[in-house]
């Protein structure tokens, strides 16, 4: 117990500081990487060969690739092409990125589930297969990935780990629990921590995300 | 016969629409290979489109180290999937228990490897482990890590297996005079493997993304040794995009394995 208590009263705020930072990299890469997804996923349905095979490429590649390895390449391969992006931006571009990937994948999952017939009668209204899209397929299509999404954020609020690759100003809980673990003896104490921590913000997200689910699923 | 989504949006175009779409595909065309050419020409004024940078790529050394690294990163992956696919088993098993004293302990493990980040753990093993005594190779502190947190997946994937096999499976074996045991092992559990074995060739992937924390141990995997490769060449975007590919290439294959094997079976 003593452990325990020193490590809260030595580290106690840096946790703090670390939390937040892990759930600010969470949602700063899910909102844009939702977003970028869905658009993708829209952009795919269109009918022009050309664009549909770049984005195909473009999903393939971002599920596809290691998270890590594609930080890497952003934060020490880039600036040798003379893209030079700083370390948070960098790992909020690489989630950001695969999670658009996810995404674009999960709301095309979503799309199929719209009955055809429902694009018939929109089309025979007289709607343009725009309008079809936005009004009729997307608003039922995100209803229906609510559940793989909340799967998605979760994964990505454990992806968050990975910042710690990088020499960051701020430490998000995975690099705060590798410093405590060089610096003191306190390591388990700190990892115990750690990981109660993120349990809890997955459980959190879980949670949020089954009541969302229960107020917008469609039953058929 | 069903149709496609994009068929019936798209399907039946008018005359002035397929003029439209033709233009359109066109400058699509055009704009994707102007960002082509200028992802390019932004390698050569960079100076990375130099023969020096690539030349060792024709010799076969090169490949022949990544080829062990790769040989590494499926070595890890393969015993981090027997772990998890036997652990997650032991796991299951506990987390059906219908006793409260093995279900409570079960669905805790199960959470917490869930809910940590693999790569937290793998700090554990290589940081937290050694500092109380305990001594691992590389090569354990990064399986190990791996095939805990995709056990604790594994087991919930088995469970929603397991809870799609209709509950008359279980009536009739135990009808039958099986056991309890012998109708899960007989007749649920193989029943269950066929639904989710797409969700756990597609874990099987997530596995050798995983891997790449191989070079945080200095584990010889892919991953670490691109990073020797570019130590010795000063060779920095050739090795790290040639190592993107060959994961985006193993993974690929992996998923559209999984996706030929997602076939309805009957």
């Amino acid at each position: 117990m003593g452990d325990a208590s020193r490590l809260l009263a030595d580290y106690g705020p840096a946790f703090g500081q670390a939390l937040f930072l892990t759930w600010k990299l969470t949602l700063a890469s899910f909102v844009p990487g939702f977003l970028l997804g869905v658009v993708v996923a829209v952009l795919r349905l269109l009918p022009l060969p050309p664009l549909r095979f770049a984005l195909t490429v473009y999903v393939e590649i971002f599920r596809n690739i290691p998270s890590v390895a594609l930080l890497i390449f952003i934060v020490f391969a880039l600036p040798d092409l003379n893209v030079v992006i700083d370390y948070e931006p960098s790992v909020v571009l690489t989630l950001a990125l695969v999670c658009s990937a996810f995404t674009a994948d999960y709301v095309r999952t979503g799309i199929n589930t719209v009955d055809g017939g429902q694009i018939e009668a929109a089309l025979s209204l007289g709607m343009r297969p725009i309008t079809v899209i936005t009004s009729v397929v997307l608003p039922q299509a995100l209803r229906a990935v609510v559940q793989p999404m909340t799967s998605l954020l979760i994964a990505l609020m454990l992806s968050t780990s990975l910042a710690s690759q990088v020499p960051f100003p701020g430490r998000e809980l995975t690099a705060l629990v590798a410093k405590i673990a060089n610096d003191s003896a306190a390591g388990m104490a700190a990892f115990a921590l750690a990981a109660a921590l993120y349990v809890a913000s997955g459980l959190l997200i879980a949670w949020a995300g089954a009541t969302l689910e229960k107020k917008v699923r469609i039953l058929r | 016969m069903s149709r496609t989504l994009e068929d019936i949006l798209f399907g039946a175009p008018r005359p002035r629409a397929i003029a439209i779409t033709r233009v359109m595909s066109v400058v699509a065309a055009g704009v994707l290979l102007l960002m082509a050419a200028g992802i390019v020409a932004r390698f050569r004024s960079a100076g990375q489109l130099d023969g020096r940078l690539w030349e060792f790529f024709g010799w076969q050394t090169t490949w022949a180290f990544l080829a062990k690294g790769l040989l590494g990163t499926l070595a890890s992956a393969a015993m981090a999937g027997v772990i998890a696919l036997t652990l997650g088993l032991l796991l299951l098993l506990g987390r059906l228990a219908p006793s409260r004293l093995l279900r409570w302990p079960s669905i805790a493990v199960i959470e917490f490897l869930r809910g940590t980040p693999t790569l937290l753990l793998i700090y554990v093993c290589f940081l937290v482990l050694p500092s109380v005594g305990i001594k691992i190779s590389t090569y354990w502190m990064l399986t190990l890590p791996i095939g805990l947190s995709t056990a604790a997946v594994v087991a919930e994937v088995y469970r929603a297996g397991v809870l799609a096999v209709p509950r008359g499976q279980t009536d009739a074996a135990l009808s039958l005079g099986m056991t309890p045991i012998q109708g899960f092992f007989l007749i649920v559990f193989p029943q269950a493997v066929r639904y989710i074995v797409p969700a756990l060739v597609a874990q099987l992937v997530i596995v050798v993304k995983d891997t790449t924390f191989g070079y945080v141990v200095t584990y010889g995997e892919l991953m670490q040794n691109a990073k020797v490769l570019i130590a010795n060449y000063h060779s920095l975007v050739p090795v790290y995009l040639v190592v993107a590919a060959l994961y985006c290439l193993v993974n690929y294959a992996t998923s559209w394995a999984s996706r030929r094997l997602g076939r309805p079976v009957h």
